[in-house]
């Protein structure tokens, strides 16, 4: 009795690594299958010549990846930079300054915001935000664009990421002990004051991390983004000008993969270059993470 | 005991399904690729169940070269596909029916300030080819030697498709050649150029004409195609009033092809089910008196008797 015990335990045990030991095994089988199958693309050409290069004729056997991995970084960029500002004051806002009743009623919008499908960012984005770069924000400045552009990809994606950075934003300021903001304001602070070098201070590897997260998803996302983007292999830095983000190269095209030579490869190469572009983020941000918390 | 008898129970029950689903497999047709043939296929799949209610389809859209990639994996019976078959394709074993024709046409907005100027006028191959292939036009002055400027706007179909594809052979390129701003899918293409009055692009017909009322969509117009090239919209080119038109003159000839193309089912191989050989045969027979309503022109019938040759 005491044996099938122990045994049932073991094995109950093994189960659990196993389970842990699939998913730390993930990443790493996706990364090698990504590999093999664009191996074939390597052959021919010098993978620094295949990042570095900005022709794309797939007939003509001619894969530069420059200007896809430049207009996933701008849109990501653009994004990042509308998205950030808005959710670090709203969370504080919200975490600090607000009646509880608030933040009861924000709750299930950033869960509907988050919860969205893309597809609907996108069509939302082809109605509205398409128009007003094509109408408003050209003119603004001086310049004319049909609005599918950098820039509505930019908007857009700042939108979507939003719920993402908020939700974790909130959660971050909320595990902030409120003794510590007590001491500081019992020591004399203003309310401002307080928040800006207690809670913000104590919160800097979990704002990190947020940002991160909303930069990986942002760099990765695709239907939206492809639907107002305008998939223009281009590298002049003109917000204004469609650009062409990896995932929306690899949307658009899977479907021709067989039937051009190399095509499969060079799409897998796109995946692959995604992979280790998001890879990279998250390691950066992993190390901002451990050297602030070091501090 | 009882475990082994559930056992026993599932493993009977697993095989039994087996052998149902592998009759219900051979009864099942599955189609998916191009979306010019998608509304005529689905037309097609309702009419012959009528007279064979045992048949299943299962149809869905994608695009061309989505279909052309499933049907040689294997993944449906038939793709549709809505271009010229390449080299690399055919020597990849691929085995093909051409149905139909239908055309790739340029449109623009039914605000465009030329409008007139162009219904007069109309736009010849090479100028088409200025705008799409060289990018040398930025402006509509260029091409209607007008004294105001308009910027233009240039736009194309970003995902892997059977219009551009055609549109771009017609102009002596392949769809990456094409400039202009890539816009995903058929509707969005004409709903993009709908609302900008200075853009260009190309639709397939069954996109920018309505088939109910025969006349063009609404918001959408028609760039009259010079094909002479004396400048001027002769009488002979000028029949894109109404649907019927534009088809009539894919039928005669008159429209070049490409921009008209066939559109045609295609398989890895000759398919080795019965039903599926049915259907196509079907389609090439009884099915052809169904094309015209949906909006498509009817092959002549030398063509069709040499893919009906294909079928023995």
């Amino acid at each position: 009795m005491l044996f099938k015990r122990i045994l049932f335990d073991k094995i109950m045990g093994a189960w659990m690594v196993i389970a842990l030991g699939t998913i730390l095994l993930l990443p790493f089988v996706i990364g090698v299958g990504l590999y093999i199958k664009s191996a074939p693309l390597f052959q021919h050409q010098d993978i620094w010549h295949l990042i570095g290069t900005s022709e794309w004729l797939p007939h003509e056997g001619k894969f530069g990846f420059w200007p896809f991995i430049a207009s996933s970084i701008y849109v990501t960029l653009i994004a990042f930079i509308f998205a950030a500002p808005v959710c670090l004051l709203s969370a504080v806002y919200l975490t600090q300054f607000s009646s509880p009743r608030l933040m009861r009623v924000m709750h299930p919008v950033i869960d509907i915001l988050a919860g969205l499908p893309s597809v609907i960012y996108g069509v939302w984005g082809i109605l509205v935000i398409v128009p007003f770069v094509s109408n408003i924000l050209a003119p603004a400045f001086n310049t004319t664009s049909s609005g599918y552009s950098i820039f509505a990809g930019g908007i857009v994606l700042a939108v979507m990421c939003v719920p993402y950075i908020l939700n974790m934003l909130i959660e971050v300021f909320n595990t902030v002990p409120i003794g510590l903001k007590e001491a500081s304001l019992s020591l004399g602070a203003t309310f401002w004051e307080s928040v800006k070098h207690v809670v913000i201070k104590k919160s800097y590897p979990g704002i990190i991390s947020a940002f991160g997260l909303g930069i990986a998803k942002a760099f990765g996302e695709t239907i939206a983004v492809m639907m107002v983007v305008g998939n223009m292999v281009q590298t002049k830095f003109n917000p204004f000008e469609g650009g062409y983000p990896l995932p929306a190269l690899i949307a658009n095209n899977y479907g021709e993969m067989l039937s051009i030579p190399l095509y499969d490869s060079a799409l897998m190469f796109a995946a692959l270059l995604l992979f280790v572009i998001i890879l990279i983020i998250n390691l950066v941000f992993r190390y901002f993470i451990y050297k602030t918390g070091e501090r | 005991m009882k475990r082994k008898t559930i056992i026993f129970g599932l493993v009977a029950a697993l095989l039994m399904t087996v052998c149902v689903s592998k009759k219900q497999k051979e009864q099942t047709i599955s189609i998916s690729g191009a979306f010019a043939l998608y509304p005529l296929v689905v037309t097609w799949a309702e009419e012959y169940k009528k007279e064979h209610p045992e048949i299943r389809f299962n149809i869905s859209g994608g695009g061309a070269g989505k279909g052309m990639a499933d049907a040689l994996s294997g993944a449906v019976d038939l793709g549709m596909f809505s271009r010229e078959i390449h080299q690399e394709e055919k020597s990849k074993g691929v085995w093909w029916v051409g149905l139909t024709i239908d055309a790739v046409i340029p449109t623009i907005s039914a605000n465009n300030p030329y409008l007139e100027i162009l219904k007069q006028r109309g736009i010849t191959r090479d100028e088409f080819k200025s705008i799409y292939i060289d990018g040398s036009v930025s402006d509509w002055a260029d091409i209607l030697k007008t004294s105001n400027k308009t910027a233009l706007k240039v736009y194309t179909r970003s995902d892997a498709c059977g219009a551009a594809e055609t549109w771009a052979q017609f102009l002596g390129g392949k769809q990456e050649n094409l400039k202009g701003i890539g816009i995903f899918g058929d509707p969005g293409l004409a709903e993009a150029v709908v609302k900008d009055p200075a853009g260009i692009g190309f639709n397939n017909t069954i996109y920018a004409y309505d088939i109910n009322t025969g006349k063009k969509r609404p918001g959408i117009e028609v760039i009259p195609i010079d094909l002479n090239g004396n400048g001027t919209i002769d009488p002979e080119e000028d029949f894109y009033e109404s649907f019927e038109g534009v088809l009539k003159a894919i039928a005669d000839g008159v429209f070049p092809s490409p921009p008209a193309r066939e559109l045609y089912l295609v398989a890895k191989g000759k398919p080795e089910k019965q039903a599926v050989l049915d259907f196509i045969k079907w389609t090439l027979t009884e099915g052809q008196k169904f094309v015209k309503e949906a909006g498509y022109v009817p092959l002549d019938q030398n063509t069709i008797n040499g893919y009906k040759e294909k079928l023995k």
